[in-house]
């Protein structure tokens, strides 16, 4: 039963740290004797460690595709060439598929750490050249003041990186780096007082050198943008079981001793930072949803307030465990962000955003971004609509509105009534001219019935105006248009046509 | 200046005189509306366009509506006969009716 028990953890183990496989590269496996203490740190911390010379034959980063390693170090500045398929582009590819790299040289190291480092945005000094400071050497120099002291409050501000307790005096002896300023990835874990320059120790110093002061950085740290990790020291000799014994005495100056350096804590601390033991961040969960509702939606009202909830972990002691920090912000993005806010985390651990949607549509993003110095970059987006007021959401019966209701509505009156007037009003004027052919067209019908000598005393005014003594000047107007007619009607029947018949079928 | 004074009684004793009634009806429709529509903005100055939605409706509406009502004018004037050849004067109204409709469903609709 216990053996089951111990097999079962230890298969839990092995399962914990099966991404923990490590190449060491070397010039000579003496070097597993004089770093046997940095090795040693890391084996305890369960990495496998696979020693290789640099120059192996048969070196292989990975097998069908697959790598056969996540870590990698490179102790060897004596190399030249690496050995079998391994090139500084093999290397490159290994970062760039999400390896860590950990590097020394030393001042003796070849062009093949150059391309390496330019590849990883640091330039290394030129051969032969290492770290010189006439100020701050160490009393156990060999006189070319290149076994430097450095403060370690020239360390960089992360304690992420480079731990908390850095106290003690670090011992340096190398090469200088020098970064570009406008690499935003990377970053100087240590940089050399403000007296050290980097030039080849046994030449006068004829040019300018390449380093200077605090220019001069002698241990770089590059975090990819897929959170690859390289650790860069000019220095081989800072890993070393001697530079991590030693006692360290500063011989000009502020006379600072120290019965041992603080190389170890340092380069401990680099090793677990480099393998991801710390720094790392991941998203749990992201969750959103109405103040007054429960149901995550994915569309949101302009003006709606959301809720925002999002479980950070970070990775500590091979565990993944609820994220601490008070600097989190959401952002809430179309193009631009509208709402930048910061998270407040609750006691349960989950970081939490109340905040209103803009009264602006379309399509938004909640995003937290958070990119801190020694923590792998956390991105997290989700994508929402926010849409306008539904037809029946809009506020009705405005009272400052209703000036422009009633201006609508007396629009539509106003038409009716235009209408009703327009159609149903009619000129009267030419009702009189209309009348005139008509009655004189009856009055000819009625006397082309008599017989033609009745037509005659019709026809005479003096006897039509003995009986009638009043004639309107109507009547006057019509009689003269009837004489017309009838005076032709006349003539037609002297010439003996029977017009009478054909005046009915007209009538 | 002295024309300008001299051309306005001529205008007005033109107007009087030669327009026809019906026209006439027209323009005192015309002139209404836009009383209507200069009240409105006067009070949109004063108090502020918050129901932005309802003065735009109300605003258009009234600017709709004397748009309409100079096309249905230009149609009925008999010195506009040769440009609407085949256009009848009641054929002119019906359309106006029907683009009155249109225009107040939608002014209903996004008053608010």
């Amino acid at each position: 039963m216990k053996i089951y028990l111990i097999v079962g953890i230890l298969a839990c183990f092995s399962a914990a740290y099966a991404d923990q496989e490590t190449l060491v590269l070397v010039d000579n496996l003496n070097i597993r004797e004089t770093h046997s203490q940095f090795f040693k740190s890391l084996q305890e911390r369960g990495y496998s460690l696979t020693f290789k010379l640099a120059d192996d034959a048969n070196l292989v980063l990975s097998k069908y595709g697959e790598y056969l390693y996540k870590n990698l170090i490179v102790f060897s500045p004596a190399i030249v060439e690496f050995g079998g398929q391994l090139d500084t582009e093999a290397i490159t590819k290994f970062i760039d598929d999400g390896g860590n790299v950990l590097m020394a040289g030393n001042s003796a190291a070849g062009d093949v750490y150059r391309e390496i480092a330019s590849e990883c945005g640091f330039e290394m000094d030129e051969e032969s050249a290492a770290v010189i400071d006439h100020f701050n050497y160490d009393s156990l120099d060999e006189g070319d003041h290149t076994r430097i002291v450095v403060s370690p409050k020239n360390l960089i501000n992360a304690p992420t990186i480079t731990g908390v307790h850095n106290t003690q005096p670090l011992l340096f002896e190398g090469t200088g780096l020098i970064l570009d300023k406008d690499n935003s990835l990377v970053l100087p874990i240590l940089t050399a007082d403000s007296t050290a320059y980097s030039y080849n120790p046994k030449n006068q110093v004829k040019e300018y050198p390449h380093a200077v002061g605090r220019k001069t950085v002698l241990i770089a740290a590059l975090q990819a943008r897929n959170n690859a990790r390289i650790i860069f020291s000019g220095s081989l000799f800072f890993f070393s079981d001697e530079a991590f014994n030693s006692p360290v005495s500063k011989v000009h100056g502020d006379k600072v001793k120290a019965s041992l350096s603080g190389n170890k804590a340092l380069a401990v601390h680099l090793s677990q930072w480099a393998f991801g033991e710390r720094g790392q961040l991941r998203v749990r969960r992201v969750s959103h949803h109405r103040e007054d509702d429960k149901q995550t939606t994915n569309t949101y009202t302009i003006t709606d307030s959301v809720v925002y909830r999002i479980e950070i972990e970070e990775l500590k002691n091979g565990k993944w465990q609820p994220f601490e920090a008070n600097d989190v912000q959401l952002e809430f993005v179309r193009i631009d962000p509208f709402i930048r806010t910061t998270l407040k985390r609750n006691p349960s651990g989950v970081y939490e955003a109340v905040f209103k949607v803009p009264d602006v549509w379309g399509v938004y993003q909640f995003k937290v971004d958070y990119d801190r110095i020694g923590y792998t970059r956390l991105y997290h987006s989700t994508q929402v609509s926010v849409r306008p007021l539904q037809h029946t959401q809009y506020e009705r019966f405005i009272p400052s509105a209703y000036p422009y209701y009633v201006s609508a509505f007396s629009m539509m009156i106003g038409v009716f009534l235009f209408s009703f007037v327009f159609l149903y009003y009619k000129d009267e004027t030419p009702k009189t001219k209309k009348k005139v052919p008509l009655l004189a067209w009856k009055r000819c019908v009625y006397i082309c019935k008599l017989p033609p000598s009745e037509v005659a005393v019709k026809m005479d005014p003096s006897r039509r105006q003995r009986t009638q003594t009043k004639a309107s000047a109507e009547e006057q107007a019509l009689d003269q248009i009837a004489k017309e007619v009838c005076y032709h009607i006349y003539v037609a029947e002297l010439l003996q046509l029977s017009l009478s018949n054909k005046l009915h079928d007209y009538s | 200046m002295t024309s300008i004074a001299s051309v306005i009684p001529k205008l007005y004793q033109e107007y009087t005189t030669k327009t026809a009634k019906k026209l006439k009806i027209i323009d005192a429709y015309l002139l209404y509306v836009f009383l209507t529509a200069v009240i409105q903005f006067v009070y949109c100055c004063l108090v502020g366009t918050f129901p932005f939605n309802s003065f735009l409706s109300g605003f258009i509406s009234t600017v709709s509506c004397f748009v309409l009502g100079v096309c249905l004018r230009l149609q009925v004037n008999p010195e506009n006969k040769s440009e609407f050849l085949g256009l009848s004067a009641e054929r002119g109204f019906a359309d106006f009716i029907f683009a009155h409709l249109v225009l107040h469903i939608v002014v209903i609709n996004f008053i608010g």
